[in-house]
């Protein structure tokens, strides 16, 4: 088992955000994080990642706590992340914003910049280009380079393919697919359907803090919970009078 | 001439080293006191500036507190001197680890805070320190403190002319800045550049945030106290507000960011702008008691808040490009 979280709880004053939900990640798995805007699902994610401290809940990975851990433990752990507006930074290049990553596991500059012009040759960036210059694409697509920099075994991705066209959704994709041929684990949150079918074998649907289904792509978008939950209460019923 | 005018690399390097003749032969070529005077103002002003630049202009995190370092700085090695007769030498390291003493024990809960809000607790906490010593007899109370009136060796740092100043500061200023290049291409460069950016960002990928601010605001404060120090000595004399007063932080801040802010030479630009504007101030409409040098700085903020928040350096690197092409094309 690479991640569990255990009766994960998040509170914001009396909202619950996250209200006891468990995940397991074993090694090598990509995981889908599905559920309506609001859902919990990037709480969820900040909890994993260390960004936000958990109300209630334990968090180990590779049998280590560390539910109360910063989020430079996390990644010194291996947890790495994305986040869901993406935060590059503006002022430096490209090579500079994955250079940051790199150093994490390699102290030296000379090695960082070495391994870092590996990671943005794979990711099909520009290595002299300014972040600042950027579109939203091009800076998910950084970040995702500058994260896979710092050597994670276990990948945080949230909406990093969202706003993508689709040519740039396949290119994405593929991303994603040889990130995860490189061995490591991935859980993704994601809106579009065609990504997470696409990509995950096992999906975990959130709906008002907790996870309400979980199971293959094809069998959590038949589920009657989860329908209810993107379409409100009734809607299985008119859906099979229709 | 043609092939360095070509290359913008190769040009910089050839800036860098007309600046440092252009700094080494000043005092041989202006020998009035005057000229010396500005000069010695200005190498104190970039040292200082440069100083602050580590921590509030690659880091981001814009103390306009500084001048506790600079007061601590100035006054160590005449309060040593003036109560064990210390050849004010021997007081400067000490200065210097108050110094980075202070900027932990200020550091560890400021930077809990971020944006204005540090910047205000800078201020705070460096207009306290002003307030504590003019009230406190044993360094001098709002009176101030002096050094040695005559030296008893090279030792007391007190010299004659300012031709001897002139050089010290100079290779201080070297010193500041070649440390600053040597981070700045480092590890620890990189992360303060990122933790500018994004803190939550930097976090995210492994940088020890609260660490790496630390060891930056430790460092700048180091060099800061060193440039207090020099000023101690040089001037004789030190007072609460020479020391610690606002201005005092004010004046880094707005050397760094008129020259630009986090960058090598931005605070040394600064500096050399306007220390001459400064002295042209004071000499023009006489005296500093007025009001004028606040007007200046006043309108200097605006301005480049206004136009050019990242300072002339990063003018320079818009209008450059165009400036290459056209004397290569001419």
């Amino acid at each position: 088992m690479l991640l569990e979280a255990r009766n994960v709880s998040k509170a914001f004053g009396n909202f619950r955000a996250v209200a006891g939900a468990d995940l397991t990640v074993e090694e090598g798995e990509i995981v889908g994080l599905i559920g309506p805007n609001g859902a919990g699902k990037s709480t969820f994610f900040n909890c994993l990642a260390g960004d936000t401290l958990p109300t209630t809940g334990r968090i180990l990975f590779d049998g280590a706590d560390l539910t109360r851990a910063p989020p430079e433990a996390h990644a010194r752990a291996g947890i790495g992340r994305t986040f869901q507006v993406p935060t590059t930074f503006a002022d430096m290049s490209v090579l500079a914003n994955v250079m940051v990553g790199a150093f994490l596991r390699h102290p030296h500059r000379n090695d960082a910049r070495e391994h870092a012009r590996r990671i943005v040759e794979m990711t099909g960036l520009r290595a002299e280009q300014p972040a600042r210059s950027l579109g939203t694409p091009g800076r998910k697509r950084l970040e995702i380079a500058r994260v896979l920099a710092s050597e994670p075994r276990l990948l945080l991705l949230d909406e990093s393919l969202a706003g993508l066209t689709p040519s740039e959704l396949q290119d994405a994709i593929a991303l994603v697919r040889r990130i995860h041929q490189m061995g490591v684990t991935i859980v993704i949150v994601e809106h579009i359907m065609e990504v997470i079918m696409t990509l995950t074998r096992r999906v975990l649907v959130f709906n008002q803090g907790r996870v309400i289904a979980s199971g293959t792509p094809e069998e959590v978008v038949r589920d009657e919970a989860v329908i209810e939950a993107y379409l409100g209460r009734g809607a299985p019923r008119q859906r099979e009078s229709s | 001439m043609k092939k360095y005018l070509a290359q913008p690399a190769s040009a910089q390097r050839v800036s860098v080293c007309l600046l440092a003749a252009a700094l080494v032969l000043y005092p041989l070529a202006f020998s009035g006191a005057f000229y010396r005077d500005i000069g010695v103002t200005f190498l104190l002003a970039a040292i200082s500036a440069s100083a602050w630049n580590i921590v509030g202009g690659y880091a981001g995190q814009v103390s306009v507190g500084h001048s506790m370092f600079f007061g601590l700085g100035a006054y160590t090695p005449l309060l040593f001197y003036t109560l064990w007769g210390w050849p004010p030498l021997a007081g400067i390291p000490v200065g210097i680890l108050l110094s980075v003493g202070l900027a932990i024990v200020i550091g560890l809960p400021t930077f809990r805070l971020s944006g204005h809000y540090f910047s205000m607790a800078t201020i705070a906490v460096a207009e306290l320190i002003r307030i504590f010593v003019g009230t406190w007899a044993l360094v001098g109370g709002a009176i101030g403190l002096q050094g040695p009136a005559m030296s008893r060796g090279w030792w007391d740092l007190t010299f004659r002319g300012d031709l001897p100043y002139y050089y010290i500061f100079l290779a201080v200023l070297a010193f500041v800045l070649i440390v600053t290049f040597a981070l700045e291409r480092r590890r620890f460069g990189y992360y303060l550049r990122a933790i500018k950016s994004s803190e939550r960002a930097a976090r995210s990928l492994g940088v020890p945030v609260r660490r790496v601010k630390l060891q930056a605001l430790a460092l700048s404060a180091a060099f800061t106290s060193a440039a207090g120090s020099l000023y101690g000595v040089k001037t004789g004399f030190i007072d609460p507000d020479s020391g610690f007063g606002i201005l005092v932080s004010v004046q880094m801040v707005i050397f760094a960011a008129l020259g630009g802010a986090g960058t090598l030479f931005g605070p040394l630009v600064g500096a050399l702008i306007l220390v001459p504007l400064q002295t042209a101030a004071n000499t023009w409409f006489g005296g500093s008691g007025s009001g004028l040098t606040f007007i200046l700085y006043g309108g200097i903020i605006v301005l480049i808040a206004r136009f050019e928040p990242g300072g002339l350096f990063d003018l320079w690197h818009r209008f450059a490009p165009r400036v290459w092409r056209r004397v290569h094309a001419a």
